[in-house]
């Protein structure tokens, strides 16, 4: 027990649960903007995630293409398949009942988990593009956690200057506050929603495209993934962009903790407690919520 | 409820309970099965499709139930009695979980039911001392009843759920969780107590699967953490009782017959595939037909997706 209060071992601890938590942020911030839009809760985000991930293993293996370039190619691809999905089905289900929607977006993520199934079958893959580690005098950075952590910084904090500082951007908060007064002021409200749609799948498809350099991945790895997503949006607020930003980070420093004290089996259950223990708490999530009442 | 469907209902039965005698080892362990995903889709029937609070998670009942039971066998206790435990134990984390999350609206109850599934599945594998971790527990045999015996308590517990939502439906209480369903906010304005009637419409739809979880078992005669929590049957649920109609009594029926039908005929040798095709037939009904196929036969109006709320409150788009 002495050893692992070694500030040493706690530093490398919070080191390792700040890079996880950069890329659970980037992951759950994409659900939260399209719950924030469109009151639709994605079950099948972390398969969006996959696509990406996968898309970076076929990258790598047929034509070596390192992750790191390869999210030229992924991010674009998954965003036009999230415009399609938008397109074809959640705007079907768009200001329906939350029932609907959860029910398509469930039956979305079972379909394209199979279809996953069905092309690589349930082995794990993995992309060893980086390997090595930096060091910073007693720290230790694994380049590939360092290198995601980085990409899904500057992604989230892309998007969120994207909807914060442009007038397209500004158009995707006045649908999400207001749909009805957005359309009025002569917004094509459709459009914004293929639109952020597509950006959270972008973001899912890089996060996947980063995950697939540290993890090792199974078309069924979505579950765990969508888990800490919920815990996640609950923790930051539902529909809360950069609220998704600490309860990601949040979430990745809890689960280092939990895993260096406890064990990583029990790690995996960390996501689903925090999100118990908040309900419990804060029943409408750490930070305000658009689902309070 | 109309004699007609009484009528139905006890004719379906006697059909049932001829199985064994006319039936083979098969075909009874099919029908067994059948009866199973009736119990299970009538449970989730009860909770989804009454108050429209998606459940993802209700296998997990079923999990629990099954380890209760199992270990209730094991220490000697009657088969009886280990059926009783695991619908006891499985009530007994429904009610604080329930209470948990049935006091916010609908998209926090989702949220936490899609996980508890896999929770309750790591817990039985980390829990070595109780559960025997990821070997599981194999029941000898010689101390579990037989096919025949197992295959009527299956057949008991599918009848015992669509008598719970029959008689749910066509009560009161039903009124009151239907109310909710179609517009919460105003169903409280009228007096309903929202909350109290979701969480007992919770905790009955928990007690079933607890049950079945343990038939299983005696069954099988065999449990792990993979088959106990096996995230599959919380799909197949939901697909048979949305396929065959939710919010109604026979729509489930409908539904899990249906599709353990296409199942036997086209499964087996493609688990992946199989499940594919379930995620799209919910995606077809959702879309195009929410009622279910039972909205084909029933003139009367049956729920339609704007109606089918959350309680979500506000409309948006």
């Amino acid at each position: 027990m002495e050893e692992i209060l070694d500030p040493i071992i706690l530093g490398q601890l919070l080191i390792g649960g700040l890079l996880a938590g950069a890329l659970y942020a980037l992951l759950a911030s994409g659900l939260n903007l399209v719950f924030g839009v469109m009151r639709v809760i994605n079950i099948a985000h972390a398969e969006f995630m996959l696509v990406g991930a996968f898309g970076a293993y076929v990258l790598y293996t047929a034509f070596g293409l390192h992750p790191l370039l390869a999210l030229f190619i992924v991010v674009p691809a998954v965003f036009g398949f999230g415009w399609f999905v938008q397109h074809a089905l959640v705007e079907r289900v768009v200001g329906q009942p939350m029932l609907t929607s959860l029910l398509a977006t469930y039956g979305l993520s079972i379909v394209l988990l199979n279809i996953g199934v069905l092309i690589f079958t349930s082995d794990f893959k993995g992309v060893p593009a980086l390997t090595g580690s930096l060091v910073f005098g007693e720290f230790v950075l694994p380049k590939p956690r360092a290198v995601a952590a980085l990409v899904s910084i500057v992604f989230a904090v892309g998007v969120y200057l994207f909807l914060e500082r442009t007038r397209l951007g500004k158009a995707v908060r006045a649908v999400s506050e207001h749909p009805h007064v957005a359309t009025i002021c002569g917004i094509d409200t459709k459009r914004i929603r293929m639109l952020t749609f597509g950006l959270a799948g972008a973001m899912a498809g890089a996060a996947g495209t980063m995950l697939s350099m540290i993890y090792s991945f199974a078309p069924e790895s979505g579950a765990d993934f969508i888990q800490k997503c919920f815990a996640i949006i609950v923790i930051g607020g539902m529909g809360n962009f950069a609220g998704a930003l600490y309860g990601g980070i949040l979430l990745g420093v809890v689960e280092a903790f939990v895993g260096g004290f406890l064990s990583t089996q029990w790690a995996e259950a960390t996501a689903y407690l925090l999100l118990v223990l908040v309900l419990l708490i804060r029943p409408t999530g750490l930070k305000g919520a658009a689902l309070a009442r | 409820m109309p004699a007609r469907q009484i009528a139905f209902g006890l004719a379906l039965v006697a059909l049932a309970a001829l199985g064994p005698l006319v039936g083979s080892q098969y075909h009874q362990a099919f029908l067994l099965q059948l009866f199973m995903m009736v119990a299970l889709a009538q449970s989730w029937n009860l909770i989804s499709g009454m108050t429209g609070y998606v459940s993802f998670g209700h296998a997990a009942f079923f999990g629990v139930g099954a380890y209760a039971g199992t270990l209730f066998i094991q220490s000697g206790f009657p088969w009886w009695l280990a059926i009783l435990n695991g619908s006891l134990i499985a009530l007994a984390l429904s009610v604080p979980l329930g209470f948990l999350t049935l006091r916010l609206r609908g998209a926090y109850f989702a949220v936490a039911m899609l996980g508890l599934n896999e929770v309750a599945r790591i817990v039985a594998t980390l829990w070595v001392s109780l559960t025997n971790g990821g070997s599981g527990i194999t029941l000898q045999p010689a101390i579990l009843p037989p096919l025949t015996v197992n295959y009527y308590l299956m057949l008991a517990l599918a009848i015992v759920a669509t008598i719970i939502v029959a008689r749910v439906y066509h009560s009161r209480f039903g009124l009151e969780l239907r109310a909710i369903r179609e517009d919460e906010g105003a169903a409280e304005m009228i007096g309903v107590n929202t909350t109290r009637g979701k969480l007992t419409a919770f905790v009955l739809s928990a007690l079933i699967p607890g049950a079945a979880g343990t038939v299983n078992v005696m069954y099988t005669s065999y449990i792990n953490p993979s088959s106990a929590f096996d995230p599959s049957l919380n799909i197949q649920m939901i697909v048979m009782a949305m396929f065959g109609g939710s919010g109604t009594v026979w729509g489930p029926v409908l539904g899990a017959s249906i599709v353990m039908g296409l199942r036997e005929m086209l499964w087996a040798q493609y688990p992946a595939l199989h499940l594919m095709f379930l995620g799209a037939m919910l995606l077809a009904v959702v879309l195009f037909l929410p009622g279910g196929i039972i909205s084909l036969f029933t003139r009367k109006k049956v729920v339609r997706p704007e109606v089918m709320s959350t309680g979500d409150g506000e409309r948006r788009g």
